[in-house]
This record gives C-alpha cells, structure tokens and sequence, in this order.
C-alpha cells in the first residue's frame, strides 16, 4: 500500500509561520534570490504553482527551466509559461552574475566556503547549487569561477509526513536503528527532517516521551541551517552539526552532545560505516539515508552490504516517486527482511 | 551705540567664517585617520568573521566617529534596501554622501571609488590586499591633509577676525 505525503499538509516554507498560507510569491525567500530582472519575468506566472515547484535551473544560454512535480516548463521573454521548452527566456552571463551577486550579498569573500563546495543555503533552508571552471590550488579545488549553471533546489517542509512511518520505528522508549532508501527527488531529506523533529519533540500517540537528537547536517539540507539558525522545524531536543562531515560529526556528537539518537543523510562512505560501529558501541541509536532505488542495490553495494549482513539496521524503510514524492514503497524488519508493510 | 554694534557684529562673523575654514582642515587630516581606522575594522569583519558586505558595512558604520559613519552606513543601507546594485554603486553613493559632509579633493573621491570597485567580488586575500593598499594611499593622504592643516589653520584663524577688523576700519 503506498502512500504519498506531498498534499498531506500545507507547505510550511519557515520556521514559526513567517510565510503564511495563502503563499504570495513576493514573500518567498527564494524568490527574492533570483535576479531583479528574473523575478519581474514569473512574478505572475509562477504564482499558481508555488507551492509545488521543486526547481529552477539557470544555464547560460539556454532557457530557464522550472520543474513543477514531474514536469519541467520555462517562461517566454513575454511573461508566458509554457512546456515549449526552446521558447523559454535565455539566460545571459549577465543573469548569472547578478543572479550571483544577490546570493552573495555582493560578499563573494564570505561564500568562499560554500563556492568550493558548488552549494550555498539561503534563508527558508533552500539550497542553491553551482556549476562553472574550476580553480584549483596545488591540485585542489580553490574556487569556481565563470559560473555556467545555477539550480535553486526549493526546500519543503511537511509536518506530519513521518506519522506512517513512525509506528513501524518506535517501540516502548526506543527507536530503531533506520535506513532510508530513496532516489533522489523522492523525499528522503523531507522523511527524515519529519522523523527527527518527532522523535526530538516527542509523540504523544505512540507514549514515546522525545530523545536528544544529534543531527549531522554535511550538506545543510536537513536544517537548513542559516547563520547558525535553522530554517526548518527540527524539534526541541536537536542539537545540529552544521556542514561537518558525516564520520567526524558522528563522533563529535557522542562524545560532546550525549545523544539518545544520531541522524544523518545519505552515507556510503567507508569512515561512515565505522562511526555507524562506534554509535552502536556508545548506545546511540542512527537513523540515517541513502541514495538507491531497492533493497537489493543497496545489498550489493561493499561499504553497505556489511551493514546489512550484520543486520546493523533493524528496520529498513523504501521510498520511490511511483505515486508522487514520498511514496511508501515498503517497510521492512532488518533483522529476518520480513516485509512489514 | 549702533556702529558699535555693527563693528561687533562685522568682526564676530568673520572671526566664525575664519575658525570654519580653519577646522575643515583639521576635520579632514582626522577624516582620513578615520577612515584608514574604518578600514581596518573592515578587514576584520572581512577577513575573520566573513561578515556579508551589508551587515560588515552597517557594524563599522556604527563604531565610526560621526564624520566618517556617513560613508559606511549610507552604503549599507544602499545595498540592503536596492536589490541589484553592486558592491562598487552602494559604496559609491557613501563617498558622495561623506563628500556632503567634509570637502574632498577629487583625487580622494577617486581614490575611495576605485576601492568601492575591488569590494566584495572577490576572495579574502584580494580583499585584505584592496584593503591594504588603500590603506596605504589614505595614509599619505592624511600626511598631505595634515600639512595643509600646519599651513593653513592658524593662518584662516587670524585671517578671518584680521578681515573683520579691516572691514570694521575701512567703514569707520
């Protein structure tokens, strides 16, 4: 039985209701991140689909592209959205660079960081990601510099959207070690803020009375973390190690936090695994994601394929895109594999 | 009683208009101490805190001596309220409001445009290097300032109540 969780609840775009149903496109964060001459473009097209655009992708000479749900569409130089996708308005290097400038806040110095690593977050918890030439410094990557490709990845937040889930991994006082499998564009990042800001807050319906967190946060997808202030709902008892590496973090976390339970996204990672032992050994209880369409591909994969044969994760939860992000695909018990929903 | 008057008058208003003369050169040689001190606490935010433009501007703007804030703040303010303007355009329109405020030369408004030109766009070291540099140019700046100041100060201090008596003696 599948579920999808994208029309569950309104889209909270902020933290503490900043940005209030009905959703005017003007008060979006990242809208006020695209360029002057951008935002006059789709001010009014854009606005009937707010609330479930995923993307927008600038590249120099090409048209601009908004994916909406699964489907992709541009906006004419006269305002008009269509799916004709070569009609679209072609974004110029002058784009780019006022595109830039704006994400920046004219201070390329204070992004030096985020450049190299082709990401930055903005307020709302929205990541914007870059493309361009690299400059690199004794064989290592400097910076990027004549930028050729930008993608604002618009972030979501849906409250509630763990309340399936959350049954299958809560028994007594106790969360399940946790592995989420999903392609990408399926909502795993979604799931697990959800499943963090629960399980951190507490479930009243499930007598579970709420854990300290330790949230490894490597690509600030999960918090959205802004200046040190994070973008999402993440529950009151989340401690959030902010674009730090998954292994490292892990263990700065036991040993400084005290967790009752880890969360991180997408490991793979040989160190991953190891700081997966240590968080065992400690008590810690992980829920963590990764990138994978099955079961069995993720079976076959070395670094993983460990975990699973030791039976590490003892519950193992699929999503997919079959029905609309965030369908359910299955649920299963990682110690037998026996499918639980 | 009323020439009298007007003689006192005469010679207080041009005793005034010398000390303004006279303290404009005394504000200038501070300004561009001032500004040289501005820099510096820019580079900090710059260099340790990568504090974005609008806010690392606006912070110094606020611990800067009230001749010099103008310049700072006015080009926070530019860059946080217009969206779309650059770096070199917000830091512009403070030189031109700091330039309402103290007279400058016009090579001292070239020397702060062509700093405003290398803000922001580029990483740290580029920045501490601009900072560094204009420095450098302020500080022969106020060496210059601070010459004309010796030269002049003084010398529009008697002028101006000089000029007064002069004019109150020719009209007796």
């Amino acid at each position: 039985m599948a579920k999808v969780f994208i029309n569950k609840e309104k889209n909270n775009e902020c933290l503490s209701g900043m940005e209030t149903s009905p959703l005017t496109i003007s008060s979006l964060t990242w809208f006020q991140a695209l360029s002057p001459q951008l935002q006059e473009l789709v001010s009014e097209g854009l606005q009937p689909f707010v609330g479930e655009i995923e993307e927008i992708r600038l590249r120099v000479k090409r048209p601009v592209l908004f994916r909406v749900g699964t489907k992709e569409m541009t906006v004419t130089a006269q305002k008009k959205f269509t799916l004709q996708l070569e009609q679209g308005y072609v974004i110029t290097k002058e784009d780019l660079e006022k595109t830039v400038q704006i994400l920046s806040q004219n201070s390329l110095y204070a992004w030096e960081d985020e450049f190299k690593n082709g990401y930055l977050t903005i307020p709302g918890g929205h990541r914007i990601g870059f493309v361009g030439r690299g400059v690199l410094e004794q064989g290592y990557l400097k910076t990027l510099k004549d930028l050729s490709g930008i993608n604002y990845r618009i972030g979501r937040q849906i409250l509630g959207c763990a309340d399936d889930v959350l049954p299958y991994l809560v028994k007594r006082e106790q969360i399940d070690h946790t592995l989420i499998i999903s392609p990408p564009q399926c909502g795993k990042t979604t799931l697990l803020r959800d499943l963090v800001r629960q399980i951190s807050t507490g479930i009243p319906e499930l007598l579970f009375p709420g854990v300290n967190v330790g949230l490894v946060d490597e690509r600030s997808e999960i918090a959205g973390m802004y200046q040190g202030e994070p973008q999402f709902q993440i529950g009151l008892r989340t401690d959030v190690l902010d674009a730090c590496p998954k292994a490292q973090g892990m263990m700065m976390l036991i040993r400084s936090m005290s967790p009752g339970v880890i969360a991180t996204d997408e490991i793979g990672k040989n160190e991953d695994v190891e700081a997966l032992y240590h968080a065992l050994q400690a008590g810690v209880k992980v829920i963590t994601t990764v990138h994978g369409s099955s079961f069995e591909e993720i079976k076959a994969r070395p670094n993983l394929q460990a975990l699973i044969n030791w039976r590490f994760f003892e519950k193992i939860i699929v999503l997919s895109r079959r029905k609309g992000v965030g369908t359910l695909e299955m649920i299963l018990d990682g110690k037998n594999l026996e499918k639980l929903r | 009683m009323f020439k009298l008057l007007g003689a006192f008058c005469i010679v207080a208003g041009c005793s005034y208009l010398g000390l303004r003369i006279a303290s404009i050169y005394r504000k200038r040689t501070e300004l561009f101490r001032f500004l040289q001190n501005g820099l510096t606490l820019l580079e900090t935010e710059i260099n340790y805190t990568s504090t974005p433009l609008p806010l690392a501007l606006e912070r110094v703007g606020q611990k800067m001596h009230k001749d010099c804030q103008p310049l700072f703040i006015r080009a926070a303010t530019v860059l946080q309220e217009k969206k779309g303007v650059t770096a070199a355009e917000a830091w512009a329109a403070g030189v031109r409001a700091l330039g309402g405020e103290v007279p400058l030369t016009k090579e001292e408004t070239e020397l702060l445009y062509v700093f405003g030109h290398g803000l922001g766009g580029s990483a740290k070291e580029e920045q501490v290097k601009n900072i560094a540099l204009t420095r450098k140019q302020l500080s022969l700046v106020e060496k210059v300032a601070e010459e004309e100041q010796v030269k002049n100060q003084k010398l529009w201090q008697y002028l101006g109540f000089s000029l007064g008596a002069v004019i109150v003696l020719i009209l007796i």
